[in-house]
């Protein structure tokens, strides 16, 4: 510890090279904590979902309709207990800043099979009986102070949903989530009557009007691959296909519709951490580089080589040190807000309170403290190994 | 009993499969107590001389005793030991740590100690009192003037009381009245405080403040 004082001045010795250095692992650490724990949230989002429950969607892509007759087609399949609609609406509040995922359904089959999602009796019957009316997480109540019995309007960001403008809603019930499932229920989302939007828009969506999936509860969810090979047999030789998938499938499609993202954001940090590597290793070289004649005194005045060297990795060490620290602080500070984004918003939505994992944050400071070392290490053994009389010779 | 003795010391490089010899059987005793300087033109070997003397270079062959102790015969890590607690060494061009103060950088030998960290500054403090550079322990290198910086420096050689100085052109970057402040410095470490100092200079006027001048030429003792 007595030496420590002696290293940290060292650092400060030129600190704009320092800085530089601390920035770059900083901005290393804190890229590598954000990625992965949006891939940790990601995995957990389709790690959650319900077994029991399957999704039927267009079988070229999430973003065409399915025709409405396909709902009785679908009840009659044996093993399907309950069909709702769910269509993505992208209604915008006030602005795009102001974004929360909100989507059409059809309210009371849809309800019945998630009932992880709580809402009071008394609101929830307002909320049926009210065309207009609008269910919405407590998140999103919170944030924008929403009281039941407020009006608001929304509009879509989907060309066809807003050919008349804005659409009015009533606020009737704010849901929250039941605890024991918590972890699949996103609050900052907002749900209102698919027949609204479809008597709104079927003059002028033609087939857009349709449905966005139907979800679907099965009986057994041992025969749930059963079940959707009936359902997509049922509708293969129709002018729309489906496709019919799990949810947790459904939801890690949807993740990936942004691409290979596990491995891009792997990827991305391997780089970026070998990279950092390399300037954090250019910058101790040039330390001790600079630092000869110094390392020469130390050793004249007693120090051993291995003191010396010592002496040295401890410096890359502490930079690693500070730089880890600080990376990580202001990932835990960033992935806390990172649910209010529109889009990671949507997909980490099931995840408000998220925060940096203690794995994730292992794994980085092992990262960091090992790329400190390891940048200290080479220069190190060359001050451990360096004659005095070479290196008070002028370079 | 001589502080240093030299015996039939032969230094030898090789540069290019071309032994360069350096020190030719060289022998030299400095008595306990004794100023001695070694001058000679360059390339003579006075400086390898004096790193062999204090423990930084090994000879080819040939034994270098200093205070009772071979220093030939020690592995790096007890030669490093010893030179902590045996030699101070003197530097031309001070090589004082620029982003430690006056007083960290005269406290630097005395890390390698057991002493608290009180006892550290307070024998440090008292080492700058002996140069006269108590009132600038908290200035930067690049504070203080050349003179001041060596004197830093040899207060820096001085704190551990080891049993000789060694001294490599110790005024060869300073002006002549920071020269003669250090030379009086160093008389009064000789005279006062009974240091052996051994001081490699190319200055006659330095050198006539030693007790004794050794001249060095092709790697012999001359007179």
């Amino acid at each position: 510890m007595k030496y420590l004082p002696y290293v940290l001045k060292h650092l400060k010795r030129n600190w704009i090279r320092a800085a530089s250095t601390l920035a770059g692992l900083v901005l290393c650490i804190f890229l590598i904590c954000v990625l992965q724990t949006v891939l940790d949230a990601m995995r957990q989002t389709t790690a959650d979902a319900d077994p029991s429950r399957i999704i039927t969607r267009h079988a070229v892509s999430v973003n065409f309709r399915l025709p409405l007759s396909y709902k009785p087609r679908i009840q009659a399949i044996p093993g399907v207990r309950n069909v709702a609609i769910w269509t993505f609406f992208g209604g915008i509040y006030r602005d795009l800043k102001d974004y929360f995922p909100n989507f059409a359904v059809e309210s009371e089959d849809y309800f019945r099979m998630y009932p992880e999602y709580r809402i009071p009796p008394d609101q929830y019957q307002e909320y049926l009986h009210d065309m207009q009316g609008l269910v919405m997480g407590s998140d999103v109540a919170a944030k924008y102070g929403f009281k039941i019995g407020d009006q608001i309007q929304m509009e879509s960001i989907q060309p066809l949903y807003r050919v008349h403008g804005p659409m009015k809603f009533n606020v009737r019930a704010i849901y929250t989530a039941e605890p024991a499932r918590a972890s699949r229920v996103n609050l900052g989302l907002a749900f209102f009557h698919f027949k609204y939007l479809y008597e709104t828009v079927k003059d002028s969506a033609g087939s857009y009007a349709g449905a966005g999936t139907y979800n679907i509860q099965i009986a057994n969810p041992s025969q749930a691959a059963a079940v959707m090979r009936a359902i997509d047999a049922n509708f293969e030789n129709s002018d729309v296909q489906t496709k019919t998938e799990t949810e947790g499938a459904f939801l890690a499609g949807f993740v990936n519709l942004i691409g290979n993202l596990s491995g891009l954001l792997n990827t991305v940090g391997v780089a970026v951490a070998f990279t950092i590597l390399l300037v954090t290793s250019n910058t101790m070289s040039m330390a001790v580089r600079e630092r000869r004649t110094e390392i020469a005194v130390l050793k004249t005045l007693g120090f051993s080589g291995g003191l010396v060297m010592t002496l040295v990795v401890v410096e890359g060490l502490a930079l690693g040190v500070i730089g880890g620290l600080v990376g990580i602080g202001l990932a835990q500070g960033a992935v806390r807000y990172m649910t209010q984004l529109p889009f990671m918003g949507f997909i980490l939505g099931n995840f408000s309170g998220l925060s940096v994992s203690p794995v994730v944050i292992a794994i980085t400071f092992s990262i960091t403290v090992g790329v400190g070392t390891a940048a200290g290490f080479v220069p190190a053994f060359g001050a451990y190994r360096a004659r005095i009389t070479d290196m008070l010779r002028p370079a | 009993m001589a502080s240093v003795d030299v015996q039939n010391l032969r230094k030898v490089y090789t540069r290019d499969s071309q032994d360069i010899v350096v020190l030719d059987g060289m022998h030299l005793q400095v008595p306990d107590g004794e100023f001695v300087a070694l001058m000679g033109p360059s390339g003579s070997g006075k400086a390898t001389l004096l790193n062999c003397i204090a423990g930084i270079d090994r000879p080819t062959s040939g034994t270098v005793t200093v205070g009772g102790t071979d220093v030939t015969s020690l592995s790096e890590g007890a030669l490093a030991k010893w030179r902590s607690r045996h030699v101070g060494f003197i530097f031309q061009f001070y090589n004082l740590i620029p982003v430690l103060t006056a007083v960290e950088n005269v406290e630097l030998p005395l890390l390698l100690t057991n002493l608290s960290k009180e006892q550290r500054r307070e024998r440090a403090l008292t080492a700058l009192g002996v140069v006269g550079l108590a009132d600038r322990a908290t200035h930067y290198p690049r504070q203080l003037s050349g003179g001041q910086e060596q004197r830093v420096a040899i207060a820096r050689a001085i704190v551990t009381d080891p049993d000789v100085l060694v001294a490599d052109e110790p005024t060869g970057d300073l002006d002549a009245k920071s020269a003669e402040d250090i030379l009086n410095l160093m008389e009064t470490l000789n005279h006062e405080f009974k240091k052996t100092i051994v001081m490699v200079t190319h200055d006659p006027r330095a050198a006539a403040r030693a007790h004794v001048e050794r001249h060095l030429d092709k790697g012999v003792l001359q007179r």
